[in-house]
């Protein structure tokens, strides 16, 4: 069963298309993450969802239920029982945590005990139990993510909405934080569609992505799909270091490289030029390789080595644990390519 | 949709309290004898009788704003960009002569300076000039501006302050590190405040330009009395209300002006965060100017005249005769006042809102409309509201011969700034604040009950009592309309200035600023003691 059903879906703010006809799903308990550079229109795209930016165009469905069809609303923003987390949190300075959390269970309508014994169990499922008369003020970053979180769940929303919740944290506590959102997820099996510039964040959380760029959905699918057979140009660059390098087509499943033709599929072109993508761990320095190259730029990076190798009037990136010196002539081959762009 | 419906309330209430009068009266102006005709216009711009009197106010706005920025910009100046004895004391008094009514001041002033006056009395002794002209100066257009710009000061002062303070230190330092500390200031410093500067100065002179009372005091003949004594003493109000038309052309030209500007140039230096880090500076002939200007200024505008007040008491037993003489008004002037803050921080409250925090399209529009009323005369908006609802037969007696008409007043002339500062306030608020209330579903009302209300305390208090010292001074408009027995402390004064003696009046000035004073003060206790107790955003 499908949570969520988005389908060409439109947005214009000051006569620009913020949002250009995007359609994805996501299934039921399904985590599906929204990726993209920053003003791509994946905020945007999850207020609408949410109920709070009306859309120009499109369907949203919610549980199979039509929320809203072009500019008419369906389902209030009240009745999608959605929960949200915001980029800042947006934790009621005024309340406590307890009263934070517990709004959401009054707007319901939930009775005073009942309010109580699911507001200690969600607290106990964060660990934070002592915290509930502290102000958000007085938490620590990680406290506060956690809070922002309980208060989305409390209300067992039918669809979560995660606005780059990790967004203003130091790394280390990122990572806590991402495998506490992983684990409460899992563990509540709320479908929930997240939103991030991070690579990271999404390749640990996702069943699925969807990587939106310039308002558009550029390509959707699991995490190795993404990183390994990016669908475009934009997906091979933004995701991931990669290695985009220009070719002719020679004829059908013929490519020239700079390294020389050879056999690689065409999609039935037989003519022009296209990009090879290839990321740098695909490459490997290796003295039995067909490319030749020189080391021209060496890059620490702690367990393993980034060379920037020139061959053949284009420069690589590769990765390599071994130490070698920037100006060695190197043998390297590449172990799997992707024509990716026509 | 609860949303929608009540912002459009709360505007559609203000548009018939402040605009409906307004238009009201300009158009009744434009009939005479059952036909349309601009016999009145014609007179006033075509005949050149009044044009002495509209370059009088053009002259008495445009000195009070000259004489407000020479001592407003140096007074920032020295209170952001320097460190020096008694700068915090200095910085909170100099907000004295802002909240209490201009008027006030110019009682003072007229004892200092009147003919038994003890500076009149130093400055001819000592520097043989006649008491006639210290006198005649005093009750002069100059001597009028100068009074209006004690008044005014502060608010260009509070302005510099903020832009200095808001100028990033590596903006100066690199200067500095090139220049001289004249050529920074002359090259950097004050090219980047200029735009505030000039948005002082305009509001400044669109205040001295509608101001009523010191010109009344004075008995100068400008604009604003001259619409008063056509209405009150002449009953000709078709020419009071022509008399008001180049007065409301050229309040809101200016004010269109310095709006423009503001967002044109939009205040780049003033939209930045308080946090940052400014540049000061340390120098001993800058903090001893510092000092030495304070103390001047301080004399000037605020122990000269409060002395002269209290030493004009004479006795504590004056201040009994003059409380048994305006109970009445001060009790009215309390209970008025404190309604018409409420209705004032209620309507802020939303119309605040509807301009910062919609996405309407009209909101730019909206915030405009509303603020151009601030500019509008006190006795204009008088005179619109008797045009409007003294009806014949008293079909609007349950209004016009009530609380009601005041309270209309109040709204025609401080809703608009009511609104600006809790707009300010909404203004602070991320919009996430709101939207996570939102998605759980909750109504707007319980929204604004249960959190913007909180989260704006502090704006709700400083809109009540900011309100609630403008309401209890306002004198041009209240004094048009009030109903029998409703008068107010100023109108008590204003009435017992021409046949009381001089003690009766400074100790009814005394209570009157006291009356300004004591909120303020309280809101200081209570934002120290109360607000401290929870952290806010």
């Amino acid at each position: 069963m499908k949570s969520l059903q988005v389908k060409q879906l439109v947005k214009i703010f000051d006569k620009k298309e913020i949002v250009r006809g995007i359609s994805f799903d996501v299934e039921n308990g399904h985590l599906l993450t929204l990726l993209g550079p920053s003003g791509c229109g994946k905020t945007t795209t999850l207020r609408i969802i949410a109920g709070i930016e009306i859309p120009d165009c499109g369907e949203i469905y919610i549980d199979e239920k039509l929320a809203s069809r072009d500019k008419k609303i369906c389902i209030s923003q009240k009745e999608r029982n959605i929960g949200m987390v915001f980029q800042d949190l947006a934790l009621w300075p005024h309340m406590t945590v307890y009263e934070n959390i517990e709004f959401g269970l009054k707007t319901n309508g939930i009775r005073r005990d009942e309010r109580r014994k699911k507001i200690e169990e969600v607290l106990q499922s964060i660990n934070m139990q002592k915290y509930a008369r502290a102000y958000p003020q007085t938490l620590s970053g990680g406290q506060k993510q956690l809070v922002a979180i309980a208060r989305s769940i409390i209300t067992r929303p039918r669809l979560l909405l995660m606005d780059e919740p990790l967004s203003n944290i130091d790394v280390k506590l990122r990572q806590d934080i991402r495998r506490e959102i992983k684990r409460i997820q899992q563990e509540t099996n709320i479908t929930t569609l997240y939103v991030t510039h991070d690579q990271e964040d999404a390749f640990f959380l996702s069943d699925r992505i969807a990587v939106m760029n310039e308002g558009k959905v550029e390509q959707i699918g699991s995490p190795e799909e993404i990183y390994f057979s990016p669908e475009s140009l934009f997906v091979a660059q933004f995701v991931g270091e990669s290695n985009c390098i220009e070719v002719n087509i020679a004829g059908i499943n013929r490519i020239v490289t700079p390294w020389g033709e050879l056999s690689h599929p065409t999609d039935n072109h037989t003519k022009g030029t296209a990009k090879i993508f290839f990321r740098p761990h695909q490459v490997k320095i290796d003295q039995s390789g067909c490319c030749k190259g020189k080391l021209v730029k060496r890059d620490f990076m702690g367990e393993w080595y980034r060379y920037h190798v020139s061959s053949s009037g284009v420069e690589i990136v590769l990765y390599d644990e071994n130490s070698y010196n920037v100006g060695k002539h190197v043998k390297f081959s590449i172990k799997e390519m992707k024509l990716v762009s026509f | 949709m609860q949303k929608t419906v009540t912002l459009w309330s709360f505007l559609a209430l203000f548009f018939c309290a402040a605009f409906f009068p307004i238009a009201w009266m300009f158009g009744s102006s434009l009939y005479e004898g059952g036909s349309f005709s601009f016999v009145y216009y014609h007179d006033i711009f075509l005949t050149g009788k009044y044009a002495g009197i509209i370059l009088r106010s053009l002259i008495l706005a445009s000195v009070a704003t000259v004489f407000a920025t020479l001592m407003g910009v140096p007074a920032g100046f020295f209170l952001a960009k320097t460190d020096f004895f008694l700068k915090n004391f200095f910085k909170v008094c100099f907000f004295i002569p802002l909240i209490i009514p201009s008027y006030t001041i110019g009682i003072a002033w007229t004892n200092i300076l009147g003919k038994a006056g003890f500076l009149n009395q130093f400055l001819s002794h000592y520097f043989f000039l006649s008491p006639q002209s210290i006198y005649a100066f005093i009750y002069s257009i100059y001597g009028a501006a100068f009074i209006l710009s004690m008044n005014l000061f502060p608010l260009i002062m509070i302005m510099t302050e903020y832009a200095l303070k808001n100028i990033p230190s590596p903006l100066e330092e690199s200067g500095l590190v090139c220049g001289t500390f004249f050529q920074v200031m002359k090259g950097v410093t004050f090219p980047l405040i200029s735009p505030v500067i000039f948005s002082g100065m305009m509001i400044a002179f669109v205040f001295s330009l509608s101001e009523f009372g010191v010109p009344s005091l004075l008995q100068l003949n400008v604009l604003t009395t001259q619409i008063f004594t056509q209405f009150s003493a002449f009953y000709n109000e078709k020419a009071a209300t022509a008399l008001a038309f180049p007065l409301i052309i050229i309040t809101i030209v200016i004010f269109l002006l310095e709006q423009f500007k503001t967002r044109s140039k939009s205040f780049e230096i003033l939209g930045r965060s308080g946090s940052q880090v400014f540049m000061k500076y340390h120098f001993a002939w800058l903090r001893v100017s510092g000092l030495v200007f304070c103390t001047v200024l301080f004399l000037i505008t605020i122990i000269l005249p409060f002395c002269s007040l209290l030493i004009s008491v004479e006795a504590f037993k004056v201040y009994r005769d003059a409380f048994a003489l305006a109970k009445n008004g001060i009790v009215n002037s309390v209970v008025f006042g404190g309604i018409g803050a409420s209705i004032l921080t209620v309507v802020g409250f939303f119309l605040g809102y509807a301009t910062e925090k919609t996405r309407w399209k009209l909101k730019e529009g909206i915030s405009s409309f509303v603020w151009i009323f601030f500019a509008v005369p006190a006795t204009v908006a008088g005179i619109g509201l008797i045009k409007l609802w003294n009806r014949p037969h008293g079909a609007f007696q349950f209004i016009y011969g009530t609380i009601g008409i005041i309270l209309i007043g109040y709204i025609i002339r401080f809703a608009p700034l009511s609104s600006r500062i809790m707009a300010n306030f909404f203004r602070q608020m991320p919009q996430s604040i709101e939207d996570a209330g939102a998605v759980t579903g909750a109504s707007w009302f319980r929204i604004a009950g249960n959190i913007l209300a909180p989260l704006q305390k502090h704006g709700i208090v400083a809109t009540w009592i900011i309100s609630f010292i403008f309401c209890i001074g306002e004198l041009g408009a209240t004094i048009l309309v009030y109903p029998p027995g409703h008068e107010t402390l100023p109108i008590t004064l204003f009435t017992v200035m021409a046949n009381s003696p001089e003690n009766i009046v400074s100790a009814l000035t005394l209570l009157l600023i006291g009356m300004t004073l004591l909120p303020v003060g309280i809101f200081f206790l209570i934002s120290k003691y109360v607000f401290s107790q929870k952290i806010t955003p």
